[in-house]
């Protein structure tokens, strides 16, 4: 009997430990975010490690989304003009006095999100998302003149044109997301608002691919109609085993480069997701992040990791049949209750590398920047920041993920929190009741590297598979160091 | 039945063992001095940081708050548990997996006390 008791209570602290996934609600940091008119701000309520303090620099913002510096050091910002929950504004690059005071320098067409901006030689460059006529990258003259340099770029779908980052080599690097989750078009990409502007669209590998022939069968949302699809095609057109689907350049998931004055684009690396941000290490390395697989659509995907990597020269990363270096060849990443999923292509480019890093899955980790400067600190790490979830429509998570800054050791993988909110659980402050962090979509250090600035989204709330962002909610934070 | 008793008591107890430790920097730094430590902090954030970021919930359960012995850690990561895949000697090797408990004990142990708070 004694014995009995003893593995009964081994067994029971086991499974309670252990905890059952299943049985567990999702509890996301975008289901209670309470939704408000008047955000709380109080930068105290951020924890940071000893020695540095935040404030903060501009608030009342919508949907801003990355910040540049001029040659004099002023701050500017941009808001998207589009976000998730199908709102679509005129994006603007504001300049941002001291004292948090904006004056719109240039505003752009009902195209947006734009995602990311960076000055260069005089001028900024900023990715424009492309939702309505496809993706752009615009130059934009201190007056405000707004000149495409190139246009049409394959981002009306899920993901959007990121970045750009300009190299050593003195070229505009950008990246494109996918149109999709894991290749195939489907009813959860209709939700998302894309699919009923867009019929036509899908993903375009960056060179021909010969796929498997797997169909995936939905309902179409409005005709109740069963819809067959095959990857990298229109919703609604089936596949053949061995069929060859052409590649082009420009194409989905990928990262290009240009002048920056335009000319032909060329494939720097694809097999990405997502790649969001993009930035050159002190090294001159380029590093991006990679939003990972969502447990949705027709291939669902399950417990993928957001990732940053080193981008090495026409290197394919794995996606649609690889996460995190790791094929879909069994059923770790299989949706529970779902099939798992298998491989679309019949070869693959390449083995895909190992990350350099592997972030939470559905952390959404977005912008990223080297810190450069010893007076900051942690000179040559990664500083990530990390959007928050959107759980339950990216699936399910037990508590709050991301919502804050990481820092990243690029050469052996450890994360670091670095600006987090305070409090007993991780959570954006808005589900706090609290005046920190919401939603960190961008980080970047000021030309002289002493000051982090974090670009906070705003608050953004998901129920019942719809998204609502709150205009007037974002915020630019300044993160300096005050002792050693 | 009395012991029993104790024994439904103690998994209530367990289960309901607290909220999970948050990360630097809310609470002090995880002492990596140990080489062994370090190189488990390694294989953490290779293998285990993405579904529980820092030991807290995240898509999985938090453990940073569970007294969970080594040997049910070492065996739960070998054989996987519920949706959690096993990670076998071919992924995580024997001496990875020794350090990564070690890693994971010091991350369980780390201070409650925060550090100097920022000026």
């Amino acid at each position: 009997m004694q014995l009995f008791l003893r593995l009964s209570l081994i067994f029971l602290l086991f499974v309670s430990v252990a905890g059952c996934y299943r049985m567990r609600s999702s509890n996301g940091g975008a289901e209670g975010t309470n939704l408000t008119a008047n955000r709380l701000l109080n930068a105290s309520d951020i924890d940071l490690p000893a020695g540095y303090k935040a404030e903060v620099i501009a608030s009342e913002l919508t949907f801003p989304t990355d910040v540049a510096f001029d040659d004099a050091g002023q701050v500017y910002v941009i808001e998207a003009g589009y976000s998730y929950g199908e709102e679509f504004l005129e994006p603007k690059l504001m300049r941002v006095a001291p004292g948090g005071s904006k004056t719109i320098v240039a505003t752009g067409e009902l195209n947006g999100p734009w995602t990311g901006i960076t000055h260069h030689n005089g001028n900024f460059y900023v990715a424009e998302g492309g939702q309505k006529t496809g993706g752009k990258i615009l130059k934009i003259t201190p007056d405000g003149t707004i000149t495409a340099l190139v246009e049409n770029l394959p981002s009306m779908g899920d993901h959007h044109t990121n970045g750009p980052a300009v190299g050593p080599d003195g070229k505009l690097y950008f990246g494109i997301g996918t149109a999709t989750n894991s290749g195939v078009v489907g009813p959860d990409n209709y939700n998302m608002g894309w699919l009923k502007r867009n019929p036509n669209f899908h993903d375009i590998p960056c060179q021909d691919i010969t796929i498997t022939g797997q169909n995936f069968t939905s309902t179409h949302p409005e005709t109740k109609q069963p819809m067959t699809t095959g990857a990298y095609q229109r919703y609604g057109t089936a596949v053949k085993d061995g069929q060859v689907v052409p590649g082009a350049i420009p194409c989905s998931g990928a990262v290009l480069r240009m002048g920056a004055d335009g000319g032909t684009m060329e494939l720097v690396a694809w097999g990405f997701r997502n790649p969001f941000g993009l930035a050159f290490a002190p090294n001159g390395s380029l590093y991006v992040t990679d939003n990972g697989y969502d447990e949705r659509g027709s291939r669902s995907v399950w417990g993928v990791g957001d990732y940053l990597w080193q981008v090495q020269q026409g290197q394919w990363y794995g996606w649609p049949d690889f996460s995190g270096g790791l094929a879909f060849n069994g059923d770790r990443f299989r949706t529970p209750s779902k099939e798992a999923p298998k491989p679309i292509l019949a070869q693959h480019p390449a083995k895909p590398p190992h990350p350099a890093a592997t972030l939470g899955v559905h952390s959404s980790s977005n912008g990223l920047d080297f810190s450069t400067s010893a007076s900051f600190g942690h000179t040559g790490e990664a500083f990530v920041a990390q959007f928050g979830d959107m759980a339950p429509n990216v699936g399910k998570v037990m508590a709050p993920v991301g919502f804050k800054v990481v820092r990243v050791n690029v050469e052996n993988g450890v994360i670091t929190d670095f600006a987090v909110n305070k409090g007993t659980k991780n959570a954006p402050a808005s589900m706090l009741k609290k005046g920190g962090l919401e939603r960190p979509v961008a980080v970047k250090f000021s030309p002289d590297g002493t000051a982090l600035y974090i670009v906070d989204f705003g608050v953004m709330h998901v129920e019942d598979s719809k998204t609502t962002p709150q205009k007037n909610t974002g915020v630019i934070w300044k993160v300096t160091r005050t002792t050693r | 039945m009395k012991t029993l008793l104790y024994t439904l008591l103690l998994c209530l107890f367990l289960i309901a063992c607290g909220t999970a430790k948050r990360g630097e920097p809310a609470y002090a730094p995880v002492n990596v001095s140990e080489p062994a430590v370090a190189q488990g902090q390694v294989v953490f954030n290779t293998y285990c940081t993405k579904c529980h970021p820092g030991g807290e919930a995240g898509l999985a359960p938090s453990f940073n708050d569970k007294p969970l012995p080594g040997f049910l850690i070492r065996f739960q990561i070998r054989h996987g548990l519920g949706v959690m895949p096993a990670f076998k000697e071919q992924v995580i090797s024997d001496d990875e997996l020794d350090n990564l408990i070690a890693y994971i004990k010091t991350l369980k142990k780390a201070k409650d006390d925060k550090a100097a708070p920022a000026s």
